[in-house]
């Protein structure tokens, strides 16, 4: 009796201690079926994948362009049944939350109800739905009276989503997540610019230089999935293609002042010049199409 | 023995738990509370964190890395739940700009938030810290990233 006791005790304190949040500090290797590369700590990748932009804000950018809604350029959400594998579903979350932040910032509550319902269907299938309120966002989206509420909503259970993912050691699946929403939100800005041309958007996809390399960086730490490999080769020719982008950074004195609102606002004072011809936007813009294009009818 | 070990399990249950309770992040509602004070800027991401009571480590707070992009305007604004004479600030800083030099901005001298015109796209840094480690005390904090608009 008891040694039985013993038993419960030692499975109880166990039981406490492995539901303890880890504060974010991941030391240890993921223990998914990717192996990650030895010579990188896990923490610093995840590091990076925390850093990428939030789902919402390519579209926002956009919408403040004054570009036209346009639903065609999204996943089509019948493509969801393509996402067979884990690696896909991850995938596929990430393009698929990009697409609701567009929707979100252009007040589409009938479309939110459709994407929510087959990003519920992903999350499920990737055991994070604990994160996606669904019911409470359709409720959101149906009723169509607090939108602020909705786009809130939607982000936070991405980044949650996103977080836990991190926090259990399935940091391949956040990094295919990240990749998701940044192929999805430079998917959208070449299809707006090939339809109007401007030099803001010119310039910010020729800025993604930086941001290409270190999510090359993430995705090569798992490299020996073969998914992941052949993922890898094609941001690879996106990169040689990113190679003739030059990104000049002229220093600056920073200066802060008050607005009409008493918002204190800082200018970095800094000046980037960005130097990418009508051919290599051109290069970039297909090569970026045809992979996210193959992700979605794989 | 069996009723000592009986004690023993729910005093380390309670114990634990309230542990748990205690260090937690800012819920979820509070998070939303402080995003709707940026008004009209939309909400991005937001860097939640417990922060603890312990003067004898040099642990004075959290940092976080976050991507911004050239040509936007990001609010930035800190939230704590029963703020106590700004001792908790949240600055925003990079590579080029250590954080101790206060590069461009922080919530400093009781700034609840500010806005930052980003002049190059990259990895900068977020942190949320106590001014005075002798100060410190067991508080969620969460700091807000927004998107204001490209600027003007």
């Amino acid at each position: 009796m008891n040694l039985r006791l013993i038993y419960i005790l030692i499975l109880a304190l166990a039981i406490i201690t492995s539901c303890k949040p880890d504060e974010g500090k991941i030391d240890g290797p993921d223990t998914t079926t990717t192996q990650p590369k030895d010579n990188i700590d896990v923490t610093a990748i995840n590091r990076i994948i925390e850093s990428f932009s939030s789902p919402i804000e390519m579209a926002a950018s956009i919408k403040d362009m004054n570009a036209p809604y346009s639903k065609k350029n999204l996943v089509n959400s019948d493509s969801v049944s393509n996402f067979d594998s884990n690696f896909k579903k991850a995938l596929g979350l990430g393009m698929l939350s990009a697409d609701l932040g567009y929707l979100n910032v252009y007040n589409r509550t009938n479309e939110i109800v459709e994407y929510l319902t087959v990003i519920k269907r992903l999350s499920d299938d990737l055991d994070i739905d604990q994160y996606f309120d669904f019911q409470t966002l359709k409720r959101l989206a149906t009723n169509n009276d607090n939108l602020d509420s909705l786009m809130f909503l939607s982000v936070n259970s991405y980044h949650n989503m996103d977080k836990h993912l991190r926090e259990t050691r399935r940091s391949d699946m956040s990094a295919l997540m990240v990749t998701g929403v940044w192929l999805e939100g430079l998917y959208l800005a070449c299809k707006i610019n090939a339809l109007a041309p401007s030099e803001e958007l010119k310039n910010r996809i020729g800025q993604q230089r930086a941001i290409l390399s270190d999510l090359v960086l993430v995705l090569k730490f798992f490299e020996k999935s073969p998914h992941f490999k052949q993922l890898i080769k094609e941001f690879e020719i996106l990169q040689e293609y990113y190679e003739g982008v030059t990104i000049t950074v002229e220093i600056g004195e920073s200066k802060g002042y008050y607005d009409e609102d008493s918002v204190w606002i800082v200018d970095a004072g800094e000046k980037t010049i960005v130097n990418i011809t009508d051919e290599q936007l051109q290069d970039i813009s297909n090569q970026i199409i045809k992979i996210r294009n193959k992700l979605i009818s794989l | 023995m069996k009723k000592l070990a009986i004690i023993i399990v729910l005093t380390s249950l309670f114990t634990l738990a309230f542990e748990y309770s205690a260090q937690a992040q800012c819920k979820q509602q509070f998070v939303y509370t402080c995003a709707r004070k940026g008004g009209n800027a939309i909400y991005l991401k937001d860097f939640n964190t417990k922060l603890k009571n312990d003067t004898k480590t040099a642990d004075n707070g959290t940092r976080w890395t976050t991507v911004l992009n050239e040509g936007i305007r990001y609010r930035f604004i800190l939230c704590i739940p029963e703020a106590e004479d700004n001792d908790i600030i949240m600055t925003l800083y990079d590579s080029q700009h250590p954080e101790k030099t206060k590069p461009w901005n922080s919530t400093e001298g009781g700034k609840e938030m500010f806005d930052f015109i980003c002049r190059r796209s990259g990895m900068y840094y977020i942190s949320i810290r106590y001014t005075d480690d002798s100060k410190k005390r067991k508080t969620c904090a969460v700091g807000i990233q927004a998107f204001v608009g490209k600027n003007q």
